[in-house]
C-alpha cells in the first residue's frame, strides 16, 4: 500500500514537471503504456473496509489498468465525515490531479473540497446529489427509471398481471418513495393487466426484515388476490421471500427489490426471489474515474457523455440540473449470476 | 432484681475521631418499659446499633442472655432475642402481610424455594401472638400507619424476642393508635417482653414509661423513674440548658385585626373558617393530620387558594388568589417540610437567606451585589444565632434546628407582617426548638402577627395567646391556653365532630 | 366466591384480558381473519422473541430498574457467537450456538450487573451506558456486517415448526415455529423462580424497599449482580432464536426494541418504580402490542396512522395503570366527613 502510494507520489511529480516544462520533449514517464501525460485521479469512498466500497475499488483498478493513469482508490478507515476531510486535505497538499469522492455528508465536505477546487483539482462526486462545490455528480439511476426497471422485473415474474402492493422502508424515505412511485407509474404505462392493491398501496417494512415477513404475512392473508410486492429497501425482498415460503405461496407470489447478492444467495437459489437489482458499485467507481480523466483531458461534458461502462454510456442531467449525471447503471442478480459480483 | 435482658456497660465508640458515645451504661430488666430519651446527635441512635450489633464498640461490654460480649454480630443480637423496630418500620409496600411477616423467617432458615403454605401458617401464628386481626393477603402498601406498625411488632416477635426497640413509635399515630400500642406493650410486657422506647419527646410515651435514661453527647446523663421528671427538668437534662416554662403573653396588642377572614373554606378540605389575627399576638392552630390545618395555611398563603369566604388585611378585603399576592400583602409563610419546600440545601446559608430579597441585591446593570447580599446574610446568622462558622457553608451543615432558623431569616428578610409558620419545630431538637419559640415571641411583642400551626399541643399551649382548634375541616372551638390544659385541647381535636358543639 | 370476584377486578390483568378479547373482536369484525387457526398461529410466531425479551425486562423492572440494553446485549452476544461459528465452518447441530450465547450472553449480563450493584446510580443510565458499550464492541472489534449464511444448524432451527396451521378458506399456512417452545420454557421457569423461590421473592422485596430488604437478610448485591446474568442470558436466547429465524444476521436488527418491550411490560401492570407486576401481566401486555402491531393491516389502518395507532395504544395503556396508582395513594385519610 505504502509503496503503491509511494510511486503514485512519484508518478504524479513526474507527471507536474513534465506538465511544466511544456516544450521539453523528453518523455521521462515510461510506466505507463500509452506514453501519454499521465494523470493522478484518487476516488475516495465512504469507508474503505465495507465490502460496497471494496468492491468499487475493483472498478477503479479496472480504470487505472484500462486507461494507463494513475488512479487509485483511498479513503477513511470508517464512516466518519472528519477523517474523509483528512484524506482529502492530504491528496490536496500531494497535488493530485482529481479527487472523486463518495461524500459521507456532503454538508461537512463543501469547505474541503472548495479549498481542492482552488488549488486547481478537478473534483467530481457520487451518490452527492445536493453537494455544491463539486464539479459534476453521477447517480448509477434515475430514481423514477430504477422504479420502472423493478416493475419490470416483478412484472416478468407476474406474468405481466395480477394485483401488487408496494413496500418501502418508511413512507419518509425519498428515495424508496420515488423508487415505488416509478415502479407504479411504470405499471400504468406498460402493464394494463397489473392493478395496485387500492386497500393498501403502500406499506412499511421499517428496514427491518422481520417486520417485512409480518407485513407480508398480514398482507397476503386480508389480500388473498395479491400476487406481487415491489420491494425497495434491502430489507424488503428477504422478509417477504420468507413469509411467501412459509404461507405455501411460491411460485404464486413474487417479489422483487434491491438486494446485495451474498445476502440474497440462498433465496434466489432457492427460486423464493427470481431476480434483484441493484447498481453495482465497481462500476460506479469505473465511471467516477472516467469522469474525471475525460474533464482533464478538457473534454466536453454534456448529455449523452459516455463513461466507457455498462449503464454509465449515455448519461444525462437530471432534470433541472447542470450538475448531475444520471445513467441507467442498474442490474440484474438471478441465481446464475450471484455469484459473480463478489460482494 | 432479677438478671437484665440486656446491660451494656461502658460502652464507648468514636466515628473518624468524633466521640459518639463515651461510657454508657444501660440495664433493662424483663418485662420493663423504658425509654432512651436524647436529642438528635446525643448518641442514642448509635447505642441501639450496638445493642442490635450494627456497630461494635470500641470499649464496653454488653451483657445478653447471661452472656458477656466484646461485640455482637446482627445476628447474635436477634438469637439472643433482641429486635429492633425503625421508624420507617423496614417493610415491604408491595408484598402482602404474609410475606412481609415470614420472608425473614425463609431468608433465615438459608431456603431456596419458598413455601406459601409453609409462610402463611409462620404469618398466621405470628399475628395471633398479638391478637392482632388482618387480612394476611392484603399489600403492606394499604395499610394504616398504626397497622404497619404491628405488621413490624408482629414479625420482630416471631424470633423469640426479650427486648423490643422502638425507634420514635408514636409519632405518626393518632390518639387511639397510640392506646393500641401501649395496651400490646403491656401485654409483651405480662410475658416478660421488654421494649425499650426511642424518643426525643417526653409527652410520648411518658405515662407508659417505666424508667427514663436520658443521654446527651454521647454520655449517659440520668436514669431516673417517671416521677422525678416535668418538661423543665426534662429540657435541662436533654439540652444541659435552663428553660422557664412560662405561658407567652402578648404585649402590645394592636386595637385592629391585621389578618381576618370571613367564612373561608377550601373544597374538600376545611369550611367556614372564621379568625381574627392582631398584631403582637400569637395565634395557634392546632388539629390533627388531614383536619385541614395546613390546607387552612396554604389558603393563607395564596398557594391554594380559597374556594369560598374572602381575606381581609387591615380591614380591607384583599384577593390571595397566588404565592406573589400574599407576600405583597406582606404574608410570610414557613412550610412544614422545610427540606423539600424552603431550602435549597446544597447552596449556601447566606444565598438562602437573601433568595426572596434578591431583587434589593441586583444593581441596575443587572449584576448581583455580592458583597452586600452576603453582610445581609450575615446579619440574620448573627440575629438568629445560627450556629455556623460561615455563612457561605452550604445549608446542609446545619443541624435541623439551625435550618429552620434559616427559613425563618429566609422569611424574614422579606419585612412580613403576618408570618405563618406550619409545624415549626417538627424535628428539631429541644435545644433550637425553645430557641425558635423566643425568637417568635420576640417577633410578635416587635408588633409582627404570627399565627403558629402546629400539632405539638404544649407548643401551641405555652406560645400562643389563642388556640384554635380544628377538626373535620371545621373550627370547633377557641381555647385560652392559660385555662386550659394539654389533654382537653387534645379531646377537643380527636373527638368524632359531630359530637362537638361549637361554631360552624 | 364474592372475594374472588372482588380480586379479580382489582387486578391490572383482569382488564388488560378484556381489552385483548375486545381487540380481537374488533379485527375480526373487520377483517374476519383473526379468529383463523393460521393467524393466530402468526401471532405466537411473532410473540416469541419480543416476549422472551419482556421476561428479562419485567424482572429488572419488578428490581426497581429500567434496563435499556437488552438489544444491544442479545445483538453483540449472537453477532458474536454466529461471526466465530460461520469463520469456523461449523456445521453442527444448534446446541453449541446455543450454548455459546448462554455463556456471552451471561459474561456480559455480569458487566452490568457488576456496574449496577456497585454504583448507586439508576439501571436506566448505567444501562443506556452499557448498551452503546455493547453496540459499539459490535461494530468497532467485530467490524459487524450482514452475516447472510448461517452455520446449518440455525437454520435448521429456525425453520423447525412444531405444527403447520392451514386456513381452510385460502390454504395458506402458517408454521409454529420450535422457537416457541423456548418462550414457554423462559415464561416458565421465570414464574417459578419470581413465586417459589427466594431470589424471586427478593427482587420484589428489593423493588418495594431495598434498605428494608437488605435489613431483612437480603444479599441485595449478589441479588442484583445474578439477576443481570440471568437476564443477559434470557435476551441471548431471544436474540438467538430471532437471528435463527430471519435465516441472517443483521446486527442492528434488534436494536431500538426496548422501547416496545418496555411499554409491552408496563402496559402489563408492572411499575416503572418497581416492586409490583406479574409474568401473566407481561405475557397479556406483550400479546397485547404484539396482536395490535401485527393487525393494523388485517383492520385496515393507513400506513402513516400505524404508528399514531400504536402510540396511542400505549398511552392510553399506561396511562390507565398510572391513574390506578394515584387514585391508590390518594386513598389515604378523608378530610371533611361531612
Amino acid at each position: 500500500m505504502k509503496q503503491r502510494r509511494f510511486a503514485g507520489l512519484a508518478i504524479g511529480l513526474v507527471a507536474v514537471v513534465g506538465l511544466g516544462l511544456a516544450g521539453c520533449s523528453a518523455d521521462a514517464d515510461t510506466s505507463t503504456a500509452s506514453g501519454e501525460d499521465a494523470y493522478t485521479i484518487v476516488i475516495v469512498p465512504k469507508d474503505s473496509t465495507n465490502p460496497w466500497f471494496v468492491r468499487m475499488e475493483e472498478g477503479v483498478n479496472k480504470f487505472a489498468a484500462d486507461s494507463g493513469n494513475d488512479v487509485y482508490q483511498k479513503g477513511p478507515a470508517e464512516t466518519d465525515a472528519t477523517l474523509q476531510v483528512q484524506v482529502i486535505q492530504d491528496l490536496i497538499a500531494q497535488g493530485v490531479d482529481a479527487i472523486g469522492v463518495v461524500p459521507v455528508d456532503p454538508g461537512a465536505l463543501e469547505t474541503v473540497l472548495k479549498q481542492a477546487m482552488d488549488a486547481g483539482i478537478i473534483v467530481v462526486t457520487h451518490e452527492g446529489a445536493s453537494q455544491e462545490n463539486t464539479m459534476y455528480d453521477i447517480e448509477a439511476f434515475n430514481n423514477t427509471q430504477y422504479g420502472a426497471f423493478i416493475m419490470d422485473n416483478l412484472a416478468e415474474a407476474m406474468g405481466e398481471e395480477g394485483t401488487y402492493a408496494t413496500m418501502v422502508g418508511h413512507v419518509t424515505n425519498a428515495s424508496h418513495n420515488e423508487w415505488a412511485d416509478g415502479a407504479v407509474a411504470r405499471q400504468m404505462e406498460a402493464y394494463p393487466n397489473m392493478t395496485l392493491l387500492a386497500a393498501e398501496p403502500r406499506v412499511e417494512s421499517q428496514d427491518d426484515g422481520e417486520v417485512a415477513y409480518q407485513a407480508a404475512k398480514e398482507l397476503l392473508k386480508k389480500y388473498p388476490e395479491v400476487t406481487g410486492i415491489v420491494g425497495t429497501s434491502s430489507f424488503d425482498a428477504p422478509g417477504v421471500a420468507r413469509a411467501i415460503e412459509e404461507l405455501g405461496l411460491t411460485g404464486k407470489v413474487f417479489v422483487s427489490g434491491t438486494g446485495m447478492p451474498a445476502a440474497n444467495k440462498s433465496i434466489l437459489e432457492k427460486g423464493l426471489v427470481k431476480t434483484l437489482t441493484l447498481w453495482d458499485p465497481a462500476d460506479a467507481g469505473y465511471a467516477l474515474a472516467s469522469l474525471a480523466e475525460q474533464i482533464l483531458d478538457g473534454e466536453d461534458i454534456a448529455d449523452g457523455v459516455n463513461l466507457g461502462v455498462t449503464g454509465y454510456e449515455n448519461m444525462t442531467f437530471a432534470e433541472g440540473s447542470d450538475k448531475v449525471l444520471e445513467g441507467n447503471g442498474w442490474v440484474v442478480i438471478d441465481k446464475d449470476n450471484v455469484d459473480s459480483f463478489g460482494f | 432484681m432479677v438478671d437484665n435482658v440486656i446491660a451494656v456497660r461502658d460502652i464507648g465508640k468514636a466515628f473518624a475521631g468524633v466521640q459518639a458515645l463515651d461510657g454508657i451504661t444501660l440495664e433493662i430488666a424483663p418485662g420493663e418499659i423504658h425509654c432512651l430519651a436524647g436529642e438528635n446527635g446525643s448518641g442514642k441512635s448509635t447505642l441501639i446499633k450496638v445493642m442490635s450489633g450494627v456497630h461494635a464498640p470500641d470499649t464496653g461490654t454488653i451483657e445478653l442472655n447471661g452472656k458477656t460480649f466484646s461485640k455482637l454480630s446482627p445476628i447474635e443480637a436477634i438469637s439472643n432475642g433482641v429486635q429492633v423496630i425503625y421508624q420507617d418500620f423496614s417493610v415491604f409496600p408491595n408484598l402482602t402481610v404474609m410475606e412481609n411477616l415470614a420472608l425473614n423467617a425463609e431468608l433465615a432458615a438459608h431456603r431456596t424455594f419458598v413455601s406459601w403454605k409453609r409462610m402463611r401458617a409462620v404469618a398466621e401464628e405470628a399475628i395471633a401472638k398479638i391478637n392482632f386481626t388482618i387480612d394476611l393477603d392484603e399489600k403492606v402498601g394499604q395499610l394504616s400507619v398504626a397497622q404497619k406498625q404491628l405488621v413490624a411488632i408482629s414479625r420482630a416477635l416471631m424470633s423469640d424476642a426479650k427486648l423490643i426497640i422502638m425507634d420514635e413509635p408514636t409519632t405518626a399515630l393518632t390518639k387511639r393508635e397510640v392506646d393500641a400500642l401501649f395496651a400490646i406493650i403491656l401485654d409483651l410486657k405480662a410475658r416478660g417482653i421488654a421494649t425499650l422506647f426511642v424518643s426525643h419527646k417526653l409527652d410520648e410515651v411518658f405515662e407508659i414509661s417505666e424508667r427514663f435514661t436520658i443521654i446527651r453527647n454521647g454520655k449517659s446523663v440520668i436514669t431516673c423513674l417517671p416521677e422525678e421528671l416535668d418538661h423543665a427538668t426534662f429540657s435541662h437534662h436533654m439540652t444541659g440548658r435552663e428553660f422557664d416554662d412560662d405561658h407567652f403573653v402578648p404585649e402590645h396588642v394592636s386595637e385592629e385585626p391585621i389578618l381576618e377572614t370571613r367564612g373561608l373554606g377550601v373544597d374538600g378540605a376545611f369550611a367556614d373558617v372564621d379568625l381574627t389575627l392582631r398584631k403582637g399576638e400569637i395565634l395557634g392552630i392546632t388539629g390533627l393530620l388531614g383536619s385541614g390545618r395546613t390546607e387552612l395555611a396554604l389558603s393563607l398563603f395564596g398557594s391554594k387558594p380559597a374556594d369560598s369566604g374572602k381575606i381581609l388585611i387591615n380591614g380591607e378585603v384583599v384577593e390571595v388568589g397566588s404565592v406573589r399576592a400574599a407576600i405583597a400583602h406582606g404574608i410570610g409563610y414557613v412550610p412544614e417540610d422545610r427540606l423539600t419546600e424552603g431550602l435549597f440545601l446544597e447552596r449556601s446559608i447566606s444565598s438562602n437567606i437573601v433568595i426572596s430579597e434578591i431583587d434589593s441585591f441586583v444593581s441596575k446593570f443587572g449584576a448581583l451585589d455580592q458583597r452586600k447580599a452576603d453582610a445581609e446574610g450575615q446579619r440574620w446568622v448573627d440575629e438568629l444565632k445560627i450556629a455556623t462558622p460561615n455563612p457561605a457553608n452550604p445549608v446542609n451543615t446545619l443541624s435541623g434546628g439551625n435550618q429552620q432558623r434559616i427559613v425563618l431569616a429566609k422569611w424574614l428578610a422579606t419585612h412580613p407582617k403576618i408570618l405563618i409558620l406550619n409545624g415549626p419545630t417538627v424535628g428539631v431538637d429541644i435545644g433550637s426548638k425553645h430557641d425558635i419559640h423566643r425568637i417568635l415571641r420576640t417577633l410578635a411583642s416587635e408588633g409582627l402577627g404570627v399565627i403558629i400551626i402546629s400539632d405539638d399541643i404544649p407548643e401551641v399551649i405555652q406560645n400562643c395567646n389563642r388556640v384554635m382548634a380544628m377538626n373535620a375541616g371545621r373550627i370547633v372551638a377557641e381555647i385560652d391556653p392559660r385555662t386550659t390544659t394539654e389533654s382537653e385541647l387534645a379531646e377537643l381535636m380527636s373527638k368524632d365532630p359531630s359530637t362537638i358543639d361549637g361554631k360552624g | 366466591m364474592a372475594k374472588l370476584v372482588r380480586k379479580l377486578t382489582k387486578s391490572n390483568e383482569f382488564y388488560l384480558l378484556l381489552v385483548i378479547i375486545a381487540v380481537s373482536i374488533v379485527i375480526q369484525l373487520r377483517s374476519g381473519q383473526f379468529f383463523s387457526a393460521n393467524n393466530l398461529v402468526d401471532l405466537a410466531n411473532a410473540m416469541v422473541v419480543p416476549g422472551i425479551f419482556a421476561v428479562g425486562a419485567f424482572m429488572v423492572l419488578v428490581a426497581g430498574g429500567i434496563d435499556v440494553s437488552f438489544p444491544a446485549l442479545a445483538s453483540l452476544s449472537v453477532y458474536a457467537t454466529t461471526r466465530v461459528l460461520v469463520d469456523a465452518g461449523y456445521t453442527g447441530g444448534v446446541w453449541l450456538p446455543f450454548l455459546m450465547v448462554i455463556v456471552v450472553g451471561a459474561i456480559l449480563g455480569a458487566f452490568n450487573g457488576l456496574f449496577t450493584s456497585r454504583f448507586v446510580v439508576p439501571v436506566l443510565i448505567i444501562t443506556l451506558g452499557t448498551a452503546s458499550v455493547f453496540s459499539g464492541v459490535m461494530q468497532g472489534v467485530f467490524k459487524s456486517v450482514q452475516i447472510p449464511n448461517l452455520p446449518q444448524g440455525m437454520s435448521d432451527f429456525g425453520r423447525s415448526t412444531l405444527f403447520v396451521a392451514t386456513n381452510p378458506e385460502s390454504g395458506l399456512t402458517s408454521n409454529m415455529p420450535v422457537a416457541f417452545l423456548i418462550l414457554v420454557a423462559v415464561v416458565a421457569v421465570a414464574f417459578v423462580v419470581m413465586r417459589y423461590t427466594t431470589f424471586g421473592r427478593g427482587l420484589y422485596a428489593i423493588g418495594g424497599d431495598e434498605s428494608a430488604a437488605a435489613r431483612a437478610g437480603f444479599k441485595v448485591r449478589k441479588i442484583k449482580f445474578w439477576l443481570f446474568v440471568i437476564v443477559g442470558i434470557i435476551a441471548s436466547l431471544a436474540g438467538l432464536v430471532r437471528t435463527s429465524m430471519m435465516d441472517q444476521m443483521h446486527p442492528t436488527n434488534l436494536l431500538g426494541m426496548e422501547l416496545m418491550v418496555i411499554a409491552a411490560v408496563v402496559l402489563g401492570g408492572a411499575s416503572i418504580t418497581g416492586g409490583t407486576g406479574t409474568l401473566t401481566g407481561t405475557m397479556l401486555g406483550t400479546l397485547l402490542i404484539v396482536i395490535v402491531q401485527n393487525s393494523m393491516i388485517l383492520v385496515g389502518i393507513p400506513t402513516f396512522w400505524q404508528g399514531f395507532a400504536l402510540g396511542t395504544l400505549i398511552l392510553v395503556g399506561t396511562g390507565i395503570s398510572a391513574v390506578q396508582l394515584t387514585r391508590s395513594r390518594k386513598r389515604a385519610p378523608a378530610l371533611v366527613q361531612g
